[in-house]
């Protein structure tokens, strides 16, 4: 009977032969693109006494249920260097993956494998206990001498689609089409937690393989050491880029816990006009309202219409962090009235900014410490709350995530389950959804 | 709004666990584990039966000791990965099953000997195992899961330190301090003498447990080091291998100086047998204040490795078959982690408070076991380290395979010599 369906591991290890006369084993498989859903396997590598040689697909003639691989031509094509493609066995089995869909690390003790005409496709990774049965040989056994047991140990497959593989990609090469990584499917902070658990070079592996800006909002959840790490292992322009990317205040703070060279190293590789808001945001000290301070705000000048207004963030708002409160301000970043999205929404379209804006206007500066700062978004009830100079110039805002984030005592953070508290930083002290 | 920030780093169960391992670094707190009741035990005994003439054997042991922990860490820094993940890695399924299992059923019976030691102990103090025993384990329970308290991980490392108690009672114990010099370095063999052999496998095996080159790689990997960390976490194996030795020595310099003295003097005080008799022994030879402290280092070290041993038993099996591991999951959401850490507690426990067993031979079989996984442990971690694959530039270097192969053959020799002399007892001289 033909193989339609089965385990890599099965598989593995079989005679393959040409005409009926044994070449060598199967030792492994080769995927070229191993991003679709269901990828395709390109090839066996079957391990032969001239060493390990690549028996293309096409060649693969059948698969036996339970017996040898017949190929109609013996393999003679050396088996591709590994950093080329992805090998099933050698890059996967045995090794920690990312299940994109249970936001969890797990490794891998068997691969499950479809064979539909002369193709063959991977499907799904074994991650549960009767992959590990299968794997010490104990299946037959167990299905012989207990088959109630057997049936009842839980499998648990993930699909194909769901797996991330993490492999280091080779660091000098350029991805020149970044395909969007399955990785990216999930939120920033659950991408943040599985970075946090994997080792070091994994994690750097998990990064490269993001694009800037996916990178850059995991990097928002990560702690100082995390990040610090991570920085040092993925290199300075590609560090740059992800920075830039990353909200302000989240930016000068991991800037902040890095060395003075370094800041320098990383700010040289940025856009000048990021550089400079970054250097200004470094200099306050984290538990100040200057320190949690994001410059990530909205601002409108007050002769626009709000109509006009709303039209403009409706341009802006997939990029902007920030656009529940509007911020007035003249040609010399004078902070003049606030306006929240409500009342713009409310307002008669063709009113202009200056007749709805709210002049009375709660402020804090860049001193104040940051549990005042979050005592007065508390009393007055505010998403967030601006930081302006003495002469009235607008800084940046606030915003109440970071107000909390900033006052919450580790021992809450510690009690909320699955998270615990960053350790350094200004967000440090917290932790919770 | 941005959404609701969440800190996401898992405080890593043994960084946790041995917050201690930040300040003193992971080589002091596994030399601290190392010298476990069984350890106290076996240099005891070898201090009583055979004087210092075993002292110098804990010199190249130190070496070896070293050799092979520094590796342990190295693979910890560079890969970032468990040693248990490596050999998975490397070696599939199979063999870190197998591995596993044995690694499980040897941590268990050695958990077993904490829990004796935590029985005899207190029996000293007139308190009965049968009440003893159970608040151990309910106190090592109390300490894994109420571990994010800092009151209990700075008694962790005041309570490591109860160890250096045995320099002050080896210095009360007035040895020969020229004898000792002279022994320390002037190796001497007693081939013919019944227990000889035994007793140098069982300071191998209880000095260089299998166990500690998990514990440690694992404890190197969740503290965060990395290469450029190296030469620091180097530095800490070797201070931490020198003072478990020293430890070791002390412990038997401590008995030869009174146990074997006496003997020799014409008393005739039975050899103890377990750590727990120790303290009955010294007190006529040492008085009250020694064996009062010398009962206490043994509850100390019982409870210190009562909690380690299994905690991370667990955490290790879980990293090579790839289960969820973390103390501050839930129990649905770690269940194999749980219930391998409670099962190898219990058994521990439970296995000690079975009226007529037989302790000892429970204590000597797991130090055979010991004696016998090492080297399959070291030559898995030798294949793993020298693959560039795995290692890059930080391969073995020529000097520490030498250093590693040696003591794998010689630890395999002995230990094959050992075992065949317990089939065939005349072999030794018996």
């Amino acid at each position: 009977m033909a193989f339609t369906e089965g385990f890599i591991s099965e598989l593995v290890g079989r005679k393959a032969t040409v005409n009926d006369i044994p070449v060598g084993k199967v030792s492994d498989f080769l995927v070229n693109d191993p991003d679709g859903k269901f990828p395709l396997i390109d090839g066996l590598i079957i391990k032969t006494v001239q060493g390990l040689r690549f028996a293309p697909m096409d060649t693969v003639a059948d698969v036996d249920r339970d017996g040898t691989v017949a190929l109609t031509l013996t393999p003679k094509e050396p088996a591709p260097p590994d950093q080329d493609a992805l090998f099933l066995i050698a890059d996967l089995l045995d090794k920690q993956i990312v299940d994109v869909d249970g936001r969890k690390v797990v490794r891998i003790n068997d691969i499950e494998v479809a064979r539909a005409g002369d193709r063959m496709h991977v499907v799904a990774a074994d991650v549960g206990v009767a992959g590990l049965m299968r794997r010490l040989g104990l299946k037959s056994f167990g299905k012989r001498f207990a088959p109630g047991i057997y049936r009842s140990v839980p499998r648990s497959m993930i699909a194909w689609d769901s797996v991330a593989p993490i492999r280091d990609a080779n660091p000098t090469q350029v991805r020149l089409s970044v395909k969007e990584s399955k990785l990216a499917r999930m939120h920033p902070s659950e991408l943040a937690g599985i970075i946090g658990d994997l080792s070091a070079p994994e994690a750097a592996a998990v990064v490269r393989q993001l694009d800037d800006e996916t990178a850059a909002d995991a990097f928002e959840h990560l702690d100082a050491d995390t990040q610090k790490t991570l920085i040092d292992d993925i290199g300075t322009e590609r560090a740059a880029d992800i920075i830039e990317e990353m909200d302000s205040d989240d930016a000068a703070d991991l800037l902040a816990e890095l060395d003075e060279e370094r800041q320098r190293e990383l700010l040289a590789e940025m856009s000048e006009y990021t550089a400079s808001e970054l250097r200004e945001l470094v200099k306050y000290p984290e538990d100040t309202a200057g320190g949690l301070m994001t410059t990530d705000y909205t601002w409108i000048y007050p002769h626009r219409t709000a109509e006009a207004t709303i039209r403009k963030i409706r341009e802006i708002a997939p990029t902007s962090e920030f656009i529940y409160y509007l911020f007035v301000v003249d040609r010399e970043d004078t902070l003049l009235g606030v306006l929240s999205l409500r009342t713009l929404l409310l307002a008669d379209p063709s009113a202009t900014i200056h007749d709805i804006m709210d002049t009375d206007i709660i402020t804090v500066h860049p001193d104040m410490e940051a549990d005042d700062v979050a005592a007065t978004i508390a009393r007055y009830d505010l998403m967030a709350v601006p930081v302006i100079t003495n002469d009235g110039k607008m800084l940046g805002i606030v915003t109440v995530d970071d107000a909390i984030d900033a006052i919450m005592p580790e021992d809450l953070a510690r009690k909320i389950p699955h998270f615990t508290a960053r350790r350094r930083g200004p967000k440090t002290e917290i932790a919770g959804v | 709004m941005n959404e609701a920030p969440v800190a996401t780093r898992q405080r890593p169960i043994l960084r946790r666990l041995l917050l201690v391992a930040a300040v003193l670094g992971p080589g002091f707190i596994t030399a601290s584990a190392g010298n476990d009741v069984g350890g106290i035990a076996t240099y005891s005994q070898a201090g009583a039966q055979f004087g210092y003439s075993l002292l110098w054997s804990l010199i190249p042991i130190a070496v070896a000791l070293i050799v092979v922990q520094e590796m342990a860490t190295r693979m910890g820094c560079v890969t970032g990965k468990g040693l248990a993940a490596l050999f998975r890695e490397n070696f599939g399924v199979r063999t870190s099953f197998i591995a596993m299992a044995t690694l499980f059923f040897i941590n268990t019976l050695i958990t077993s000997t904490e829990f004796a030691g935590i029985r005899a102990a207190t029996e000293i103090f007139h308190v009965s195992g049968y009440i003893s025993v159970p608040v151990a384990l309910v106190a090592v329970f109390f300490f894994v899961l109420r571990f994010n308290n800092r009151v209990v991980e700075r008694t962790f490392v005041v309570l490591s330190l109860v160890y250096l108690t045995y320099i002050a009672s080896a210095i009360l114990a007035h040895p020969d301090w020229k004898a000792v010099a002279h022994a320390a370095v002037v190796p001497s063999f007693d081939l013919r003498t019944a227990g000889w052999l035994a007793m140098l496998v069982g300071i191998i095996g209880t000095t260089i447990s299998p166990y500690m080159q998990f514990f440690l790689q694992s404890a190197v990997v969740d503290k965060g080091s990395r290469v450029e960390d190296l030469p620091m976490a180097r530095a800490d194996v070797v201070n931490g291998s020198i003072l478990a030795i020293a430890l070791a020595g002390f412990m038997i310099i401590a008995s030869a100086a009174t146990i074997y003295v006496a003997n020799q003097h014409g008393a005739h005080i039975a050899i103890p047998q377990q750590a727990g008799d120790f303290a009955v022994t010294l007190k006529p030879l040492a008085g009250p204040l020694a064996s009062l402290l010398f009962a206490f280092g043994i509850l100390n070290a019982g409870l210190f490795t009562a909690t380690v041993l299994p905690l991370s038993t667990a955490y290790v099996v879980c990293e090579a078959l790839g289960f969820e591991a973390a103390i501050d999951r839930k129990f649905s959401e770690a269940p194999v982690f749980f219930t391998l850490f409670a099962a190898g507690l219990v058994l521990g426990a439970v296995i000690v408070l079975i009226p007529g067993l037989p302790l000892l031979r429970f204590i000597l079989f797991s130090q055979v076991l010991q004696g016998i996984l090492l080297p399959a442990e070291l030559v898995l971690m030798l294949i793993v380290i020298n693959r560039k694959s795995v290692m890059g530039a930080y391969t073995n270097s020529r000097a520490a395979n030498v250093v590693a192969w040696t003591t794998v053959i010689v630890i395999g020799c002995l230990s094959v010599v050992y075992v065949l002399g317990q089939f065939i007892p005349q072999l030794l001289g018996g």
